[in-house]
């Protein structure tokens, strides 16, 4: 029975996951650049709603738009003052992308310390939990997760079907015929970083129900991020609700079998294990 | 590329000589803080030093060289504690112990490219730090405490040899057979490969090097707190600030990791000091200032203004 | 007789269910120039590809000098004597043109001094003396094509590979090149050369002639059983080589 109660949990977590990675994945499959602030715009969105909670009172759900916007406004400015800035030399592109994100990084978990502080807050909401037999479900997880399905089907769907959509997965499949199609891709670019942005924003907001929080613990969603993608195949929508799925359950089964310290490592493990052992996801994108 | 400043090439060596006595004497002269902060400087610039083998000459970005910074403090520390060891042989061995994981990590990890191997070794450096955690001869979580007795003037001494050591190695490489190697591979790994270079040994070879300076260095760090911990010495501020030193100077050149850290420590002491509240953000935002500003470091911004000027 | 320089042996390369070489043989003599031709995506660069040691071959063999090559890294077969060029041209960027050439000339020098001097000399000889200390980033696509030759050459090797080292060049750099080709040719080293139109040059110079096409070898002989070859002028469109 704990097994299941414990897939349960995890799958619930996948789906939180799957969201926070499909930003991420916009971001790479578009640009080719690692956004290691990523999970800092996850962490500041958490602890913003848990503020928010707490000091005003205000339902983190009714939160989500203004996040949205806020990440909107907040990934298009990035975009367009300091990332479209970089020299363009392909040796150096990727160094300095990682480096800026790197320090972007630094930047908001700075600000989000001097904003918040540095206690661990989360969202008590919803603390009940809906039984099954046996089996719990926590109803603020089960919300997180319902959420967070309805906003990447959102955002499937705007990649599916709007032609901002199409030219944002056309660029990600091939830059050069992009071009030649007359996309304008330095606008495609920005817009991405506009759209993947928000997309971590909302789910940082769903992971204020799920985890206790501060600003420094951005790096562990940048790493779940990362570990999705790369176990899905980079640029692969689906196959990142997959390997978020994956991660959810490797989570949640480590924590309970091996204790909360060694279980901090498990996905680190599990995300070089796929990066060595794994490389299907990595191999469909360079043959393209 | 210093060859395009003959001027400052024949300056280099008396400046080097120069510097190195002063350094050797200012213990004599200065308080506990001067001592504390220059001993902190000459720390980061010789991690820049181990971290630009790897990342700068050979173009394999790690976010995760301070684990072998950490694998260095807690190898001295247990050897102290345990065998009663002098600090220096035990530090030494925590160097030699640094370099012999990273031989075998070096070649598993070494076949992941540009942000998966970046990425891959953040990763490897958490799993190494949770692991000491876990291990109760570490004292796991809460510690482990040294015995006192060598001074900070010890520790110093050691630090500097090694940062010493660091630019001469580095020095070496730039001129070298192997550093012509290196930056071939970080251009195009394989055009170098199928030009004769042997891709994997050379780079395996800057990984154990990047990997023993740190190790090297943490020896002298663990005795220096007197009391380590899995946060303070696989420190992820010595990390950062190390890496920003040497891309802030210049990657891949001699002389970026000492220029940049110089710079960056003044800058550093002056918002630690000031602005203990908003340290970290200020941080973040100049290196990405720094980034758009000068996005291939202080060093050759300078040398490419210099050679135009003398008409070269 | 002794074995050929260069034997492939069935070699066949498949990508993901596309089969891009299928069950090709070859064989080059020393000294011989030797042209494989065919259009775009016709298995050129795959075949040096794995030649090269760059790409393993799912099944075949290709011996060099008598010894099967198949497996070994790729830096073992550049310093057995195989060098070769990049269709799409790969310059160091941020090295100096001799430091690129320098990185091959390692394998015969004994110092890097001793290489920068041998990588001068090869500068020159393929004409980039007056650019030998710019960064290879400076240079033009003429000049970039004539860098990847310099650096193959460093390696002092026995046989060139060549991929559409014609590709981009005026009608006088192409003669420039052929007649390059041709000297080295007379000094010993064997060149092989993918190359997807020229043939009025192919058809002057070549010893020996393999038609590539959909990754299958469709026909191999000296120039003038080529042009006459009716699977040939089936696979151009029927278009007669002799005038082109």
């Amino acid at each position: 029975m704990i097994l299941l109660q414990l897939a349960i949990n995890g799958v619930l977590l996948g789906g939180v996951l799957a969201l926070s990675a499909l930003g991420f994945n916009i971001v790479f499959g578009v640009m080719r650049v690692v956004n290691l602030a990523h999970g800092d715009f996850v962490v500041l969105a958490a602890v913003f709603a848990a503020f928010g909670f707490a000091q005003f009172g205000i339902n983190p759900l009714l939160l989500l738009p203004l996040t949205i916007v806020a990440g909107f406004a907040a990934g298009a400015l990035v975009h367009y003052a300091l990332l479209r800035r970089l020299p363009g030399e392909v040796a150096s592109a990727e160094a300095s992308s990682l480096t800026l994100t790197f320090g972007l990084s630094y930047f908001l978990t700075g600000a989000g310390l001097a904003t918040f502080g540095g206690r661990f807050v989360s969202v008590p909401y919803l603390t009940g939990a809906f039984r099954i037999g046996e089996v719990s479900v926590p109803q603020a997880r089960l919300l997180a997760f319902v959420v967070a399905v309805v906003l990447s089907l959102g955002f499937a769907l705007l990649l599916r079907s709007t032609a901002l959509g199409r030219a944002i997965r056309a660029t990600s499949q091939n830059l050069d015929g992009a071009l030649a199609c007359g996309v304008d891709v330095d606008r495609v670019r920005t817009l991405a970083f506009a759209i993947g942005t928000p997309v971590a924003t909302a789910a940082g907001t769903l992971m204020s129900f799920l985890y206790n929080l501060n600003a420094q613990q951005g790096v562990l969603f940048t790493v779940n991020a990362f570990a999705v993608v790369v176990i899905g195949g980079l640029g692969n929508y689906t196959g990142a609700v997959l390997g978020a799925l994956i991660l959810g359950l490797t989570e949640s089964f480590a924590s309970y079998f091996m204790g909360a310290t060694l279980a901090e490592a498990a996905p680190y493990l599990l995300f070089i294990l796929v990066l060595l052992f794994v490389p299907g996801g990595l191999r469909g994108r360079r043959a393209a | 590329m210093t060859g395009s400043v003959p001027f400052l090439k024949r300056a280099v060596l008396p400046l080097a000589a120069v510097a190195v006595v002063v350094l050797i004497l200012a213990p004599l002269r200065l308080n506990g803080y001067a001592i504390n902060l220059l001993y902190v400087t000459v720390l980061s610039i010789a991690l820049a030093y181990g971290w630009n083998i790897i990342s700068g000459y050979a173009g394999y970005f790690s976010f995760g060289q301070i684990a072998f910074f950490g694998v260095g403090s807690y190898a001295t520390a247990l050897i102290v504690v345990n065998w009663h060891w002098y600090w220096m042989a035990a530090a030494l061995a925590g160097g030699v112990l640094a370099l012999l994981l990273a031989i075998p990590l070096g070649y598993v990890m070494l076949r992941l490219r540009g942000p998966f191997f970046a990425m891959g070794m953040f990763g490897m450096a958490q799993m190494v730090r949770v692991l000491v955690t876990a291990i109760p001869a570490t004292g796991s979580g809460s510690g482990l405490f040294l015995p006192p007795g060598s001074g900070i003037t010890e520790v110093y001494y050691w630090t500097l040899a090694i940062c010493v050591g660091a630019i001469g190695l580095t020095v070496w490489i730039d001129r070298s057979a192997f550093g012509l190697r290196l930056q071939a591979l970080r251009e195009d790994e394989q055009v170098a490969a199928t030009l004769g270079v042997e891709t994997t040994r050379a780079k395996i070879t800057a990984f154990g090097l990047s990997a023993l300076i740190p190790g090297l260095l943490g020896g002298g760090y663990a005795l220096y707190l007197t009391y380590i911990e899995p946060d303070a010495v696989f420190s992820s501020r010595l990390d950062l600030q190390s890496i920003v030193m040497a891309i802030l100077g210049g990657l891949g050149t001699v002389w970026g990791p000492l220029i940049g850290g110089l710079v960056m420590t003044q800058i550093s002491e002056a918002l630690w000091a000031r602005f203990p509240q908003i340290y970290l953000m200020i941080f973040g935002g100049l290196l990405v200032v720094l980034l758009i500003a000068l996005p291939r470091g202080i060093v050759p911004a300078f040398a490419a203004r210099f050679a135009r000027r003398s008409g070269t | 007789m002794t074995e050929p320089l260069l034997v492939v042996e069935g070699v066949s390369v498949a990508f993901g269910g596309v089969q891009a070489l299928g069950d090709v043989s070859l064989e080059v003599r020393e000294g011989e120039i030797f042209a494989l031709i065919g259009p775009n995506g016709a298995g050129k660069t795959t075949l040096f590809n794995v030649i090269s040691g760059v790409l393993r071959p799912d099944s075949g063999d290709v011996r060099f000098a008598g010894r099967s090559i198949v497996g070994w890294a790729p830096h073992r077969i550049a310093r057995a004597g195989i060098a070769r060029t990049y269709q799409i041209v790969r310059p160091f960027g941020r090295l100096s043109v001799v430091d690129n050439v320098a990185v091959g000339a390692l394998v015969h020098a004994r110092t890097i001094g001793q290489a920068r001097n041998d990588a001068r000399d090869v500068v020159a000889f393929v004409g980039l003396g007056a650019y030998a200390d710019r960064p290879a980033s400076s240079l033009t696509l003429t000049q970039r094509k004539r860098l990847e030759v310099a650096r193959a050459l460093a390696l002092r090797p026995k046989l060139l590979l060549l991929d559409e080292v014609m590709a981009g060049l005026t009608p006088t750099e192409m003669d420039g090149m052929a007649e390059f080709v041709q000297h080295l040719s007379e000094r010993g080293i064997a060149a092989v050369a993918g190359i997807e139109h020229v043939m009025r040059l192919v058809m002057r110079i070549s010893h020996r002639i393999v038609v590539l096409d959909a990754g299958r070898r469709i026909a191999e002989g000296d120039p003038a059983a080529i042009q006459t070859d009716p699977a040939v002028i089936e696979a151009y469109l029927g278009a007669p080589l002799a005038g082109a």
